[in-house]
């Protein structure tokens, strides 16, 4: 299954290793592009990568948490700050929105909030799609994640925060934040939804409204001991202010640390479960079940298999032809 | 003897033949300021009772002419205005202490009437009695017109600190005026009219009470000072009921809310521009029948009568308006007031039963949504939350769905639409009017001069006065009196504030928006966007885009909900965007299509800067680029030259044509890459 590398997709991942915008949006678009020919190309991208000199290795850290919370314009405000102070690193923002379930089309990542200096080439954003309505991340996001970790320093990935996507985000990225508004009852509704033991750090976003932002970060705080009696060490809770930049700079100085500290060697962890979402998603509770009858799980699948790749490859045409 | 009850009585309980009309105004302004000054001129010699000025975008905006983003608009759509040198060009031989000068200017409006006092202190000019308004209604402008600079919390600081001034040294100057007019243009109902324009003046009279600075007594001046500015559309009866409700509740509010004692204070005082949303550019002359009904609607009864009108031209569907365009409408105005007997009697409709419950209805539903969004904490936690906007943007694809299920009948548009040509379109100039570029150059020559005469020292030190207020709290009127005494310029001051209060970035309001556009096309195209996610590997992904600083932003808005509605990712960036950041969302994103939106009559440049740009990031062979807006038949071409694939404009009505017409577009150029 193994394709040979196009010298178009060489010319792109060159160029994409410098920064080239264009050559990084078509190699996003191979990643999620869900026709067969495109994993065997894939596979081909990713293993010139994994010997070239100047690939990179990518923290992820996820920003997520309810519509309206802010979360966008706080991405961009960190990206920024995170961007002037280390000119040694390249940024990736990818924000993940939800999609409409009677058009399949989205309405994505709103840019205005996340604006950069136009032409600043170590910073790339790039919305997409959930194909969800809810907004949790598609195994394409896992796709394009495997790409972004070999061409940036970190990837800042931005969800909507309802139900499924949390646990997504958590296989996904090294370190979660959860960004949460004063008094929205936000507090309440992740301690029923059982989120508050998926984040590692929480912000506390619109700290401007004083009293409210009191209120919030107290109730965070006892809501958290509750939620989660054994953690060894309180949760971090940041108190900040996206619009007024209020908190701003230590807490892109606390992303930076995590840049550096967080970095995994894989994505062998993820793999397995974005594996399994893809089975699940292709081929439905009759795929799950067939993988682990078969092949007792996704961990035990990718380790025969070698590579993501090879694995959806060998599956697909696996489940296709199954013994009827 | 006592008056018969059709006879007019003035309150000393005399009979009187007729009555005054009301201001005749034309909103004019373009090119540059010697040019606006004639204009202005001959429109006074011509029976103008009053002046109403029109802004260049830069100029709202808070750019001086010589700014990048400005390059392109610079006397576009109104005059630039980069310094007092500049109004003393502008007002040339138009006495101060004479004129009623209305100035549509928002984000940039202290700055405005900073050089309107300057220009009356230079000339010896008593300030005390200018007379006049600056619209300076940034709520409107966060929701649909979009020439806003700072946030909300600012800007409402700078419209409180004008009121604070003028009530005490320019008694007759409105330092603002509510408008409703925009929500109309963006699909507001008439009870979304009533209730947003009113929870608007609700949030200037609380923000007022609250700084604590006026006396009880100043206060209810104040109240008296707050003046409207509304739209008036097609559906002519409901909306003079409309104004009769709005003078209702104003009363009511007045009274009630701010317990104001002195009756004067609580009369609803309103100018109007009547609506350009209706006007068509299908059979564009049947715009001039629609203007004399819009006209009927705030003229007809004698208690809901404006005190200002101005009138579109019958054109301005196709271009702005040429002077004859703005003449014609000028005598509509001038028929009615002295040619026919409209003004001879008191209200002709007190006492109908039909039109009383009319507004009743509409006051009814008008209350209820204020008290919604009080309940939300007033109209700046609305404007933060997106709620209004979200409600403007619903009822414009309401509005849109409607058109196009035939629901709500346009004449020359979904019916009737067959006509023989029109030859007021067949002139030399094909019916439309071109601005002289060559102005701008002039322009920014004087602005260049200006830099160079003035003192520097002074310029420095007012600035920093500026924004020492700004920081402070301090009011922020008499430096920026002193700023424009120095020659400071209109960027140099909006800089200024902006270094201490940041840019404001609102909601776009698209989001969580559905179209009511269904049946078979719409099937079928979702079908046709399935199969294009097969052959291009992915969901066909459009930005959308509005280059330049025109904020109408509803046209990108009901696009972009379509383009989603029929099955495309869509990234919509809001509005005032360089063609830089467009290009590149487009290169980003890898988008199959970009769809900008220009109203401006900046599209030839737009069009050079934004394919330029795709070249230089080696996208240009990847994405199809559409056009949309005001622009005329005659640039098709060119655009086309120049890489626009197409063109649509407000005669490509049908929303489903259009996102079939891009999709087609799209498998086309799939077709051919595909072949080759």
């Amino acid at each position: 299954m193994q394709a040979t590398l196009s010298d178009t997709h060489r010319e792109w991942v060159e160029a994409a290793l410098e920064a080239h915008k264009f050559s990084i949006a078509r190699l996003i678009s191979l990643f999620e592009d869900q026709r067969p020919e495109a994993v065997p190309q894939r596979a081909a991208v990713l293993a010139f990568l994994d010997t070239h000199p100047r690939a990179r290795r990518a923290t992820f850290l996820g920003i997520t948490g309810t519509p309206g919370a802010g979360k966008s314009t706080l991405t961009g405000q960190l990206a920024r700050r995170m961007h002037a102070a280390r000119s040694d690193l390249r940024f990736a923002v990818l924000a993940v929105d939800p999609s409409s379930r009677f058009s399949g089309g989205a309405l994505l990542g709103d840019r205005t909030r996340v604006r950069f200096a136009t032409g600043d080439a170590r910073l790339f954003f790039r919305s997409q799609a959930s194909d969800t309505e809810l907004g949790g991340l598609s195994p394409r996001s896992f796709q394009v994640c495997r790409l972004l970790y070999r061409l940036f320093d970190c990837v800042l990935v931005e969800t909507v925060g309802i139900g499924q996507s949390e646990v997504d985000i958590r296989f996904l990225a090294d370190r979660v934040y959860l960004v949460v508004q004063p008094m929205g009852g936000d507090e309440i509704q992740f301690l029923k939804a059982g989120i508050m033991e998926v984040p590692d750090e929480i912000v506390l976003n619109k700290c401007d409204a004083v009293d409210a932002a009191r209120r919030s970060y107290q109730a965070l705080k006892s809501s958290m001991a509750l939620a989660r009696p054994f953690d060894g060490d309180a949760i971090a809770i940041h108190r900040v202010s996206a619009t007024e930049g209020m908190g701003l700079d230590r807490l892109a100085g606390r992303l930076l640390e995590a840049t550096d500290t967080y970095r995994v060697d894989s994505l062998r962890v993820k793999e397995e479960h974005y594996f399994a979402k893809w089975v699940k998603e292709e081929f439905g509770r009759r795929g799950m079940l067939y993988l682990r009858q078969r092949h007792v799980g996704a961990r035990e699948f990718l380790q025969v298999c070698g590579s993501f790749d090879a694995a959806e490859a060998a599956f697909a045409a696996e489940y296709v032809t199954r013994a009827s | 003897m006592s008056a018969k009850a059709h006879q007019l009585v003035t309150k000393g309980g005399q009979v009187i033949e007729r009555e005054e009309p009301w201001i005749f105004r034309t909103y004019a302004g373009h090119s540059s300021p010697r040019a606006s000054n004639e204009l202005y001129r001959k429109n006074l010699e011509a029976g103008q009772t009053g002046l109403s000025i029109a802004f260049d975008l830069p100029t709202q905006c808070g750019y001086s002419s010589d700014h990048s983003l400005a390059r392109p608009e610079v006397g576009k759509v109104g005059v630039p205005i980069n310094s007092l040198d500049d109004f003393h060009v502008l007002f040339e031989a138009i006495p101060l202490d004479q004129m009623n000068t209305s100035m549509t200017i928002n984000g940039t409006s202290m700055w405005l009437l900073a050089l309107y006092v300057a220009l009356a202190r230079e000339r010896g000019t008593d300030e005390k009695l200018l007379r006049g308004t600056t619209q300076n209604d940034i709520v409107k402008e966060y929701l649909a017109r979009g020439t806003y600079i700072f946030p909300p919390d600012a800007s409402l600081r700078i419209i409180a600190e004008m009121y604070e001034w003028c009530l005490e040294r320019v008694p007759n100057w409105n330092a603002s005026n509510i408008c409703s007019y925009h929500l109309q243009e963006a699909g507001a109902t008439p009870a979304q009219e009533l209730s947003f324009a009113l929870i608007n003046a609700i949030g200037t009279l609380d923000t007022l009470k609250q700084r604590g600075h006026f006396t009880p007594e100043q206060f209810e001046q104040s109240v008296g000072r707050i003046s409207f500015f509304v739209n008036s559309g097609i559906r002519f009866v409901e909306e003079m009921c409309k104004m009769r409700a709005f003078s209702e509740m104003w009363e009511e509010i007045t009274t009630e809310r701010y317990q104001v004692k002195d009756k004067r204070m609580t009369r609803f005082r309103y100018g109007v521009q009547v609506n350009s949303l209706g006007l068509t550019e299908n059979q564009p002359e049947n715009n001039a029948w629609r203007i004399l009904i819009e006209t009927l609607g705030v003229t007809l009864s004698r208690n809901a009568r404006c005190r200002a009108l101005q009138l579109p031209a019958w054109n301005e569907a196709l271009s702005l308006p040429r002077p004859w365009d703005q003449q014609w409408s000028l005598r509509l105005q001038q028929i009615l007031a002295y040619e026919t007997d409209l003004l001879e009697y008191p209200d002709l409709f007190d006492g109908s039963p039909v039109i009383a419950s009319k507004v009743a209805a509409l006051k009814e539903q008008a209350y209820a949504e204020i008290q919604k969004i009080l309940e939300m904490g007033g109209v700046k936690a609305a404007i933060d939350s997106g709620y209004m906007k979200s409600e403007l943007v619903r009822s414009m694809s309401e509005r849109m769905g409607r058109i196009n299920t035939g629901d709500l009948t346009v004449v020359g548009v979904n019916k009737w639409k067959e006509g023989i040509p029109s030859p007021l379109l067949g002139g030399e100039d094909g019916g439309v009017f071109k601005i002289d570029l060559s102005e701008a150059d002039e322009t920014r020559a004087t602005l260049a001069e200006t830099k160079r005469k003035r003192d520097g020292a002074r310029v420095a030190a007012s600035l920093e006065a500026l924004k020492a207020a700004a920081k402070s709290g301090a009011s922020m009127m008499e430096p920026s009196i002193e700023c424009a005494l120095a020659r400071v310029t209109t960027g140099e001051w909006a800089d200024a504030l902006r270094e201490v209060f940041g840019e404001y970035r609102p909601a776009t309001g698209i989001e969580g928006q559905r179209l009511t556009l269904e049946g078979d096309r719409v099937e079928a195209l979702r079908r046709r966007v399935t199969d294009l996610v097969e052959v291009l590997g992915h969901r066909p992904r459009m930005v959308v885009g509005k280059p330049g600083l025109d904020g109408h932003s509803n046209g990108a808005e009901v696009i972009a909900v379509s383009a989603r509605h029929v099955g495309f990712d869509v990234i919509y960036s809001g509005i005032r965007l360089t063609p830089e950041q467009i290009v590149e969302s487009a290169v980003e994103e890898n988008a199959d299509v970009i769809g900008a939106s220009v109203l401006s009559g900046s599209h030839l440049e737009l069009a050079d800067q934004l394919m330029d740009g795709l070249r230089q990031s080696g996208a240009a062979d990847d994405v199809v680029v559409v056009f949309g807006g005001i622009i005329p038949r005659d640039d098709f071409a060119t655009l086309k030259a120049k890489g626009i694939a197409r063109v649509f404009t407000p005669a490509d009505y049908e929303l489903i044509d259009i996102m079939e017409q891009i999709v087609t577009l799209l498998e086309a150029r799939h077709q051919r890459s595909a072949a080759e």
